[in-house]
């Protein structure tokens, strides 16, 4: 009897221990992202101009707008097709540098330090160096090609392009971040699996492939879903190098919402761009967590 | 266990974007969450009764220098009688409209603003944050200062709501005297004479239109120019006041010129991806481009980054098209340039409208042409042989049709700039092109029930 109290007691002194360290963070959360959030979706039903403090009541007029928005599913189309890519380009990448550099060990550090160099630079300057690196006149490729008695290339301004020559810079970007993703993966390996492996004879190539990847497995997952979220709701390197033009080439979700909001005084509809996006993404991310959960079990 | 954990935190990465974009309108909102930059700017500006705060974006020479002069001046000489002060917070050009917004969804509008008028002008008159000035105009004898085409831009229904104040800007092409001389080319009277011109200056292997069309207005310019030429002015008036629709025979001869235009090479490569920011118009026009369209402000520019190059900088106006019945001598600009309005009452309001006033002296507008600007006061000069021409066309000017962009509403500008970038690269038909900006403005008398009244 006594013992069980004791517990109880101490489970409880646990469990207000817990809500006073997690009360701050609570606080930010729900200032910072919470109520922003309903703050989001509550300006989605009024006509607002961001300015005045009148606040019109219009029901579902935006919502229905958008949804019959021409222009905000080109920009969603836009953003599945550098969800696809940056997939398709980045994890595969990604990985093949981490094993090159788990393989490596302490002998590579030095591509460790020159790889991880384009994630430490802010979007912004990011942004602005290939603004000026792929211009059309004395850019880095134009200056290429004009040495070769070529003509200038046309990278940003060009509507066919325009999104792949982003795409590559947001790759450019992001590559490292998952490396340093694996590379957290990999060390997380015990390292008597490898010891195990290469006493029973295997090669360096057959652990990696039939230990190392499959226990690489959940991380991988994980990066999946960072980088869908994170393609989707993409916003200051393009802002930055287009600005979502020419015409609405490299237009993306987030773009389309600041313009709405910010350039065109359309608050109110802005809002609902954005509680929309929230919307598709939450989904999107929930739905592709389950199918692959589904796939692997649950590790 | 895992599975809701991992669930819980990609939803939370999924939403932080989220929250900092939904942030905005919060804050904006004025509402609570409010250690934001909102708040911290109100405070700044929240002025006590006696103080009359002024925004503008005079944050480079020369600029600093004509702005802060009345207010030295008003501080100075008035301070003591009135017992008002003038403060000056000046802000990057670039942040200003988002400051300004964002102060005045907070209720934390500044005494005096800077502005351009047009659609966003109408837009602070409607949220009560621009005061009628009419009265104080008359009663300080400035109607009669200011040149009439520039106060006339300050009016809406026939009431003064803002003073223009630094400079005459009209869209002219520019031209190098000497290469033309050189080339034997004469400068060109109507469209036709422009096109004949061109197809020489392609055949000397010479592009003729210098222009860097990435920040969409810039093109918009020859689009707005060739609809004024076939149709008039008042094909975009009529347009505003729901009189007649854009898709009309001129927005169609406009589209159908430039693209005929670019497919002729008149334009540079890659236009659209050029940058007037970055000054690559002006690049091409100094190696050796025909013509540049574009804003009288860069009279200042060209003399400060290349005076060898100024020293034969001539302009004219844009081609004519003598076919057509409308107006031929509309110039497209904005006489003024920046303006000041007003969110004070009462004596406050007076004493801010007489420190404004101070850009309208004999002393100050002797100042401003020093630095490059002609002022739109009635008896503005400037001695700089550039500004001869353009003075010129703005005195032989029945009218001045205002920017589209400027004058449109914030939402159809937006659609009319790069609704009118896809000229430039043949990517959407004329049509198509005019028929988007009528859709936009359709939405927007839609949405705003076509007057001020059903608002707020």
């Amino acid at each position: 009897m006594k013992r069980a109290s004791l517990s109880l007691k101490r489970q409880r002194s646990i469990a207000v221990c817990a809500a006073v360290f997690l009360i701050p963070v609570l606080i930010l959360m729900t200032a910072y992202i919470l109520y922003p959030i309903i703050a989001t979706f509550r300006n989605s039903f009024t006509q607002w101009n961001g300015i005045s403090s009148a606040r019109k009541m219009i029901g579902l007029y935006n919502w229905n707008k958008l949804i019959h928005d021409k222009k905000f599913w080109t920009a969603f189309l836009n953003n599945v097709k550098v969800m696809f890519l940056s997939l398709i380009v980045q994890m595969p990448i990604g990985i093949l540098l981490a094993t090159f550099l788990d393989a490596g060990g302490k002998k590579f550090n030095v591509f460790k330090v020159i790889w991880f160099l384009p994630l430490l630079m802010s979007s912004v300057a990011v942004g602005y160096l290939f603004h000026y690196a792929l211009a059309t006149n004395g850019g880095l490729f134009s200056s290429i090609s004009n040495l070769f008695g070529g003509k200038n290339i046309d990278l940003l301004g060009n509507q066919r392009v325009a999104l792949y020559a982003v795409i590559g810079v947001i790759c450019w970007q992001f590559i490292p971040f998952y490396m340093v993703y694996y590379m957290a993966g990999y060390s997380s390996i015990d390292e008597t699996l490898y010891e195990a492996a290469i006493v029973d004879g295997a090669t360096r190539g057959q652990y990696i492939r039939k230990i190392a990847l499959p226990l690489l497995v959940p991380t991988i997952r994980n990066a999946i879903v960072l980088s869908i979220t994170g393609s989707l709701k993409y916003f200051d390197l393009v802002y930055v190098m287009t600005g979502g033009g020419p015409g609405e080439s490299t237009e993306l979700m987030a773009t389309y919402m600041y313009k709405e909001s910010f350039s065109k005084y359309n608050m109110g509809y802005g809002s609902a761009v954005a509680a929309g996006m929230f919307i598709l993404i939450t989904v999107i991310a929930a739905v592709v967590m389950r199918l692959m959960n589904r796939k692997g079990g649950e590790i | 266990m895992k599975k809701i954990l991992t669930l819980i935190l990609s939803a939370a990465m999924a939403v932080s974007m989220l929250g900092a974009c939904g942030k905005q309108p919060a804050a904006a909102g004025g509402e609570a969450g409010g250690a934001d930059a909102a708040s911290a700017k109100a405070t700044e500006v929240s002025s006590d009764d006696k103080t009359i705060s002024l925004w503008d974006i005079a944050t480079d020479e020369p600029d600093k220098t004509i702005w802060t002069w009345s207010v030295d001046k008003y501080n100075k000489e008035d301070s003591k009688t009135s017992g008002y002060t003038v403060k000056q917070v000046a802000t990057v050009n670039d942040q200003y409209k988002q400051k300004l917004s964002v102060a005045m969804s907070a209720g934390k509008c500044p005494d005096v603003y800077l502005n351009w008028t047009g659609g966003p002008l109408k837009e602070y008159v409607k949220s009560g944050y621009a005061q009628d000035i009419t009265d104080l105009v008359d009663k300080y004898g400035l109607r009669d200062k200011y040149n009439e085409a520039a106060l006339e831009q300050t009016m809406i229904d026939g009431k003064i709501y803002a003073l223009p104040i630094k400079n005459q800007s009209v869209a002219v092409f520019f031209y190098d005297k000497k290469m033309w001389k050189d080339k034997g080319y004469e400068v060109p009277k109507t469209l036709d004479d422009l096109e004949a011109l061109c197809d020489k200056m392609v055949a000397d292997g010479i592009t003729p239109f210098a222009l860097a069309n990435s920040s969409q207005w810039t093109g918009s310019m020859y689009y707005c120019y060739l609809v004024a030429r076939y149709g008039g002015p008042q094909i975009i008036t009529d347009a505003y006041d729901q009189k007649g629709s854009l898709v009309n025979d001129a927005t169609k001869f406009a589209g159908e010129k430039i693209e005929d235009w670019v497919k002729k090479g008149y334009f540079p490569e890659s236009v659209n991806s050029l940058s007037p920011d970055d000054g690559e118009d002006r690049a091409l026009l100094y190696k050796g481009a025909g013509m540049m369209l574009h804003g009288s402000w860069q009279v200042a520019s060209i003399k400060q980054e290349n005076p060898e190059f100024y020293k034969n900088l001539g302009a004219f106006a844009f081609p004519t098209l003598p076919d057509s019945k409308a107006d031929q001598t509309t110039v497209l600009g904005t006489l003024g340039d920046n303006f000041l309005s007003f969110n004070c009452t009462g004596k406050k309001l007076e004493e801010a409208v007489k420190m404004a006033a101070y850009y309208a002296s004999d002393e100050w507008m002797k100042l401003d042409v020093e630095n490059g600007n002609l002022p739109p006061l009635k008896n503005a000069k400037s001695e700089e042989p550039a500004w001869q021409d353009i003075m010129e066309m703005i005195n032989n000017a029945s009218g001045v049709q205002l920017w589209w962009d400027q004058y449109l509403p914030a939402s159809v500008a937006e659609v009319h700039k790069s609704a009118s970038q896809k000229l430039f690269d043949n990517s959407e038909s004329p049509e198509d092109v005019a028929k988007e900006q009528q859709d936009a403005l359709d939405e927007y008398f839609s949405e705003n029930g076509g007057d001020a009244s059903t608002q707020s």
